[in-house]
């Protein structure tokens, strides 16, 4: 819906002439030529102001990071006002000596990541990679050492879908962002929530993120040139191993091991094919390798990096690490034991910053399960799962990738994300509809045969009634914060 | 073909962003992150290399409305190619290839840009890009008795470049040129009022047929002069030479060298040596057109693969930046005793762009001032006294920015300091 003058006026008066535009010539790579008007908000007082006037219009808003959703294109074919969250980009504070950060939706991953290896700190970067934005919530490579999702949030700057601004935590009550549930409101229900719809309404405009131990250097000794950098050498007491293993079963043994002992710094169930797709730098040589990796791994597996804080640490990890895996009769990737391949994957597995290659490269767009939740029973779902890929694989509708699933436990690794995707053309809507029902169908199958409810690609409405009936709570609270329906729930930004 | 052959292409962008940053390893903290000008200045998600792609792809499907804004973000750019890089880290997609086609489209279509049009009229008038240039090309060299290239052998043709010839700023580029092929005993000579443009920057412009007149020009004078090798000290004159003719299979068997090349090929051979100290603290800077763009053109034909997968028959091999010119001018500094070369954040296939390029330099000034302000920034937080450069374009605009900035930073380009040295 075009907006009047008057309307339009408004907003610019609020950010400037600069930062608001409704030419149709920006709207595609804003996914809609329906959008209402695209803004740029500088800081929360901003961003605050275009709520109120959302809200006094009528008008539905959606914000946006970096852009990641990708999956969800449909969902922003509407007349929003659509804020671009881009020039909210300062890291606020890194505090060292209580361990967390603060950041603004635009400070992408890499950069906190660079400031906090210079002091020997780390944190959770999402899956989805390192040109994401720190201030998201998920779960990703570093699950073992920094948990994932709720686990990281701590106090948060929220601008209510009515364009109320809420400090949660100790901000509620102090300048300090230390804790997410006090002293001062605790909305974690509100803002963490990791069931249908997934997303808060509303938009956040700082978050603290904790911070944990990084044993690593402050930064990597990268040589080479793009697309391949290695290390001049793999830094002192680290190392990078893929196990592959018999059956889903040994592999989880192995990994809750790993988890209850506490030896890993990453455990990423990549299979075999998304360590391929990290390794090479091209989709010819990716499928070459697949193929040789295919005759080498003898089922499921992961990748695991040891981080010693010393050398005995690092010893013992190690010995620790062959224990478990030799009970659980796993065998590693040859590949991966070069020091060249072990040096791209450490770099690329802390960093987060081949994801890409892991996901888009091969056909251009893939569609995911991404579940959290019980692991032993996730990964029993996950190989009925992978099975269902093998006809669409033999059709030519999705990439071969050995009808592969992946995933990883979180903390001591009775909890874990399991993951399946399909890779495919996304010129090819044959390919599209195929990926679609196998998506329906396995996330169907996941709640009739009592795995687990699905964390995306249903509504509240779906689930809820196997959960507490929390949907009947969340349409009242949505109903309350938002009376004017301006914050739809469109999925999370990126 | 033009953009259509990129369709496939423009369908990959999964608007991940990753164009809008260097390669992600190497950010190395919250400063110098970004390696696009356009998006780090002008904000909206259609100003960086996938919203351009975005735009491109529905404009090609849905028909071209051309608009202000359009004509705005495609000409505020300057066509360095580093979103390609970054991108070509992960994926196997071209880049700057269709946001080039998409520019020469506008200007096929009527809508090009003013200052643009006036920079075409002195090339279709003049045969060089700098409006309003006055007296011979070749009036630099005057008293140095310099062989006429298009009337006597020689091994090699030294190709001045427009900003060279014509802007006296820039003679002393030339003139330290000429002392080191000297000073290496090298048999060459210029083309004098037979040199022209090369083009190069017409074709950054989306000025195809301009550039493709002045390229098919350049080399029926240099075939008929008997050129086997010609060097430049022009990183746009190099990339012109050496990749884009290529690509339009009109460069033969012509052998492109930029100077900082062919300079350490001398030093290699003995035939030059470096033997004076020059005390001092610099850093480096990578001509885009030098650097990632500089990489040779890799000749292609072929078709996807029909399927899942986006590869082809014949497999393709994309031009990720990997192969430009960066070690050369490096060895020629630190071969130099007594200079200390600190290195930027953003080097080789992801450097920051000086700002001049895509015809930015003459349409947007404020924007390549802004651009290389940027840069300048970078290279004094090295603690560097001066910044090294091997174009004559770059050594304008950063010595632009410092006149504006009140930067102490010297600029020098690298045949400016070899010079010192011997």
């Amino acid at each position: 819906m075009a907006l009047s003058k008057e309307v339009y006026k408004e907003f610019e008066d609020v950010v400037g002439e600069e930062n608001i535009c409704n030419d149709t010539a920006i709207m595609p790579s804003y996914y809609s030529t329906e959008l209402s008007a695209v803004i740029l908000p500088k800081n929360t007082a901003e961003v605050q102001a275009i709520v109120k006037l959302c809200n006094k219009h009528k008008l539905q808003f959606r914000a946006e990071c970096t852009g990641w959703t990708f999956m969800m294109p449909g969902m922003v074919s509407q007349d929003f006002i659509y804020l671009d969250l881009r020039r909210m980009n300062r890291i606020i504070e890194i505090n060292e000596k209580n361990m967390y950060a603060v950041v603004e939706p635009y400070v992408i991953s890499a950069q906190l990541q660079a400031e906090l290896f210079k002091r020997g700190l780390n944190f959770c970067i999402k899956g989805a990679g390192s040109n994401t934005s720190a201030l998201l919530r998920g779960h990703g490579h570093l699950d073992q050492t920094t948990s994932g999702d709720d686990r990281n949030h701590l106090a948060v700057e929220w601008v209510t879908p009515e364009g109320e601004i809420v400090r949660s935590g100790a901000l509620g009550s102090s300048d300090e962002w230390f804790c997410g549930d006090g002293p001062g409101p605790s909305l974690r229900c509100i803002l963490n929530s990791v069931v249908p719809p997934g997303t808060t309404p509303g938009i956040f405009t700082k978050t603290a993120t904790k911070l944990y131990h990084w044993p690593g250097p402050a930064r990597y000794p990268i040589v080479g040139k793009s697309p391949k950098y290695t290390l001049s050498e793999v830094p002192p007491n680290m190392m990078v191993r893929y196990f592959s293993f018999p059956s889903a079963e040994k592999m989880y043994q192995a990994e809750r091991q790993i988890g209850e002992s506490e030896i890993s710094y990453v455990l990423m169930g990549f299979n075999a094919s998304m360590v391929s797709s990290n390794i090479t730098t091209s989709n010819e040589e990716d499928f070459t390798i697949l193929e040789e990796f295919l005759k080498e791994v003898q089922g499921p597996g992961f990748l695991v990096i040891i981080a010693g804080n010393s050398q005995e640490d690092f010893e013992y990890k190690k010995r620790a690490l062959q224990h478990i895996v030799s009970e659980a009769d796993g065998k590693s990737l040859e590949k991966v034991e070069d020091p060249e391949i072990e040096g791209i994957m450490l770099c690329q597995c802390t960093r987060i910053s081949a994801s890409i290659r892991e996901t888009f490269r091969a056909g251009g767009i893939f569609t995911s399960i991404p579940i959290m939740g019980q692991r032993d029973l996730c990964l029993r779902w996950s190989v009925g799962a992978g099975k269902a890929k093998e006809p669409l694989i033999e059709k030519g509708l999705i990439v071969d990738d050995g009808a592969a699933f992946f995933g990883w436990g979180v903390e001591h690794g009775h909890l874990g994300k399991t993951e399946i995707f399909c890779r495919y053309d996304p010129l090819n809507p044959e390919a599209k509809k195929a990926v679609e029902e196998w998506h329906k169908e396995q996330i169907a199958r996941a709640f009739n045969e009592h795995y687990f409810a699905v964390t995306m690609g249903s509504s509240p409405e779906e689930i809820g009634p196997a959960l507490s009936n929390y949907h009947i709570w969340w349409r009242k609270f949505k109903e309350a914060i938002d009376p004017n329906g301006v914050s739809p729930e469109v999925g999370a930004l990126a | 073909m033009g953009l259509e052959q990129y369709q496939g292409d423009m369908a990959m962008c999964c608007r991940c962003s990753a164009c809008k940053f260097i390669p992600m390893q190497m950010v190395q903290g919250f400063q110098y992150a970004n390696v696009c000008p356009s998006i780090a200045k002008y904000n909206y998600h259609s100003y960086s290399g996938g919203g351009r792609l975005n735009i491109a792809a529905a404009m090609l499907k849905n028909g071209f409305n051309y608009t202000d804004k359009l004509l705005d973000i495609v000409y505020n750019c300057q066509m360095c190619g580093a979103c390609g890089v970054s991108c070509n880290y992960a994926m196997d997609m071209e880049v700057l290839e269709p946001i080039n086609e998409f520019r020469i489209k506008c200007v096929e279509d009527g809508h090009t840009h003013p200052a643009l049009d006036k920079v075409i009229t002195s090339l279709r008038k003049q045969g060089t890009m700098v409006p309003g240039a006055k007296g011979k090309r070749a009036a630099w060299a005057a008293g140095l008795n310099l062989k006429d290239a298009t009337k006597e052998k020689v091994d090699v043709l030294y190709h001045v470049g427009c900003l060279t010839s014509y802007n006296k700023d820039m003679w002393k580029l030339a003139k330290a040129t000429v002392k080191i092929l000297q000073e290496a005993g090298v048999d060459f000579g210029i083309g004098y009022e037979n040199e022209a443009c090369c083009g190069g920057r017409a074709y950054q412009m989306g000025y195809k047929e301009d550039f493709l007149n002045q390229a098919k020009r350049n080399m029926d004078m240099l075939k008929k002069a008997g050129v086997k090798t010609l060097v430049t000290s022009c990183a746009d004159g190099y990339q012109a030479f050496k990749v884009l003719y290529n690509k339009y299979n009109l460069k033969g068997d012509l052998e492109v060298l930029h100077i900082t090349e062919l300079i350490a090929r001398l030093i290699k051979e003995g035939k030059l040596k470096l033997n004076k100290k020059v005390n001092l603290n610099v850093t480096y800077h990578d001509p885009c057109h030098l650097g990632r763009l500089g990489e040779p053109w890799i000749h292609w034909q072929g078709k996807r693969i029909p399927g899942e997968k986006f590869v082809f028959d014949p497999p393709k091999e994309y031009r990720r930046g990997t192969n430009g010119v960066y070690e050369p001018p490096r060895d020629i500094l630190n071969g130099i005793l007594g200079v200390k070369l600190t290195e930027m954040v953003r080097i080789k296939e992801y450097a920051w762009c000086c700002g001049a390029g895509g015809g930015v330099n003459e349409s947007n000034p404020e924007f390549a001032l802004w651009t290389a302000k940027e840069r300048i920034e970078e290279a004094e937080s090295t603690g560097a006294e001066a910044i090294v450069t091997a174009c004559p374009w770059c050594e304008k605009t950063f010595n632009e920015a410092i006149k504006e900035s009140g930067s102490n930073l010297k600029v020098y380009d690298i045949v400016e300091i070899v010079e010192k040295a011997i």
